[in-house]
């Protein structure tokens, strides 16, 4: 499957990423009120560490046998079988952060319900991907299970 | 090959899918004594508080195990494992099997106490059943007093006070729960559930007798003499594992059923055991302890499944991991929390109400209590579960850890998996 990928050298620690995931995110999907006013606020599920020397910008791996599947106690996170992508069913997620403390990437945030990367449900392009001025996110197949 | 797997939660489930993964052809029949399919046991407090739907408590869909074949037989009370004949009876009907998983999961404790048993309003706390009833039970005028200030019991305690007039909690240790939580933590943990919900703790203290009238608890006597008013009583001082069929059929059970650490197979090479009825051995100490955790059960099940169609998972890394909230305070857990000794040693940082405790095995990490602090705790977990030896680190261990925690090879790896750019 295509996943995200982040290149530290070329990240300029900008955090475009996070705000173009925010509106992606977002009710409203525009770039001003997203990450304005709109309320709820909307959570980047992309996070960028690091300083202006040296930064990249993490998300979601959508691991082959992910773990935070394993360990969800309500069936609310799952890795769908076509497209691989590893979501969260917020009606049946209780926030209760298991997914969290077994994620061995440190990619799932706290919110009522878990927030994570969904590759932005399988578009074209997801939204971080897309804006990055430099290229230090990339969109790539390196292989890896895929129904 | 016939599989037969006695209870269908957390180990049960993952025991069922793991066989299909591996046997397209095998026939699988799950037999679970509860009337539902199976479901997120851990959330029936939040079904008791109102926060989460019973048709959300599914942890797949109905359509899921007709698709995947998996026969999931409700109401099936398994009485007797005839491992002559290698059959399981349940009800009237009996169900001849090649390989059987036992995953019976926990029974409730109960401490014996004067007048208490039988009482029509005093109830354990473990499945969707019993959720419900309590439900039934709880209103607005209710005085409700939960005994057991371990994880069941805080929880239970929780949803009860969006409901009840008062809320009493009583517990035996100094501490509230001492599972997760050290003493110093536990203060600040119980303070927060003071101010937010009410809730009365009665520590250090046990129920010596109860007052009834007409069948029903109207107050209880505490070891110090107090009278609590009471018309809801909760039993959550503990579970012990469910061995009971096990037992009955020879299978060789200490505190739990024994199994092999590796591949979940019991004293008989047909029968395997998974999840919180059986004995792990802690992967941080080589301690034989129970873990009755989620993610614990989940890969014993999958180990076990893959064993009896063949296959090859097999489970060496049990440990404890857990994260629990209280009125949006977050707990997170993990490791060895409660150990002394020489070899080991902490630190604690506190700063308001975030605290965070990491636990040292010499150069490694051993265990995590974190509060309020719980970002990115996978990676702590991570640190743990592979006994990365500290020293190799380049950031700070006690900021929110995140690549930048590792030195650039590492780092490079988790950001580009095994890609070459």
């Amino acid at each position: 499957m295509k996943r995200i990928y982040a290149i530290e050298e070329l990240c300029l620690n900008c955090r475009l990423c996070e705000v173009h995931c925010k509106t992606a995110h977002s009710l409203s999907k525009d770039v001003f009120k997203a990450n304005k006013y709109e309320e709820p606020t909307p959570e980047s599920r992309v996070t960028v560490y690091g300083n202006n020397f040296a930064s990249a910008a993490l998300n979601c791996r959508h691991c082959d046998d992910p773990k935070c599947v394993k360990a969800c106690i309500t069936g609310a996170m799952t890795k769908d079988k076509t497209t691989g992508i590893v979501y969260v069913n917020e009606n049946k997620c209780i926030g209760c952060m298991t997914c969290l403390a077994v994620c061995p990437y440190g990619c799932i945030k706290q919110g009522k319900a878990a927030v994570k990367c969904d590759l932005c449900r399988n578009e074209n392009e997801p939204a971080c991907v897309k804006n990055c001025p430099n290229h230090a996110l990339i969109y790539v197949d390196k292989g890896g299970e895929e129904k | 090959m016939k599989y037969i797997i006695i209870g269908a939660s957390a180990a049960g489930l993952a025991c069922a899918e793991q066989i299909r993964k591996e046997d397209k052809d095998g026939e699988i029949t799950v037999l679970t004594k509860e009337k539902y399919l199976p479901y997120s046991r851990p959330s029936i407090s939040s079904y008791l508080k109102g926060a989460v739907k019973e048709n959300n408590m599914y942890l797949r869909k109905s359509s899921h195990y007709t698709s995947e074949g998996i026969h999931i037989v409700t109401g099936a009370q398994v009485k007797i494992i005839d491992r002559k004949s290698k059959t399981v009876k349940a009800g009237r009907k009996t169900y001849p099997y090649d390989k059987l998983c036992i995953c019976t999961g926990s029974k409730p404790f109960v401490p014996p106490m004067k007048n208490v048993d039988g009482k029509e309003n005093a109830l354990t706390f473990l499945d969707l059943e019993s959720a419900k009833r309590i439900k039934r039970l709880a209103n607005p005028r209710t005085r409700a007093v939960v005994i057991g200030g371990g994880l069941i019991g805080m929880k239970a305690a929780e949803g009860l006070s969006k409901i009840c007039k008062s809320v009493d909690v009583v517990e035996l240790a100094p501490h509230i729960l001492p599972s997760i939580l050290d003493e110093k933590s536990a203060k600040t943990v119980k303070k927060h559930i003071e101010t937010e919900g009410h809730i009365k703790f009665h520590l250090e203290q046990t129920v010596t007798e109860a007052k009834s009238s007409k069948n029903k608890i109207i107050s209880l006597i505490l070891k110090n003499g107090d009278e609590i008013a009471c018309n809801l009583l909760l039993l959550a001082v503990g579970v012990r594992p469910e061995t009971e069929l096990a037992e009955k059929c020879g299978l060789e059970v200490s505190r739990g059923i024994i199994t092999d650490p590796a591949t979940m197979q019991t004293s008989d090479k047909s029968i395997y055991a998974a999840g919180d009825c059986t004995v792990s051995v802690d992967m941080l100490d080589g301690s034989k302890k129970i873990i009755a955790l989620w993610p614990n059960a989940v890969n014993q099940g999958i180990a076990a499944g893959s064993q009896m169609a063949g296959g090859k998972i097999t489970i060496n890394k049990s440990f404890s991991v857990n994260a629990i909230d209280f009125y949006g305070l977050r707990i997170c857990t993990c490791g060895l929390i409660n150990v002394q000794g020489a070899k080991y040693s902490d630190k604690v940082i506190c700063n308001g109400d975030r605290y965070k405790r990491l636990i040292f095995e010499g150069g490694r990490l051993a265990g995590y209590v974190l509060i309020n602090s719980s970002e990115n705790a996978g990676i702590y977990t991570n640190l743990i579960e592979t006994g990365m030896d500290l020293s190799s680190l380049s950031g700070n261990l006690f900021d929110t850890p995140n690549p930048f925690l590792f030195v650039k090879p590492v780092r490079n790896k988790l950001l580009k998996g095994e890609l070459d750019l």
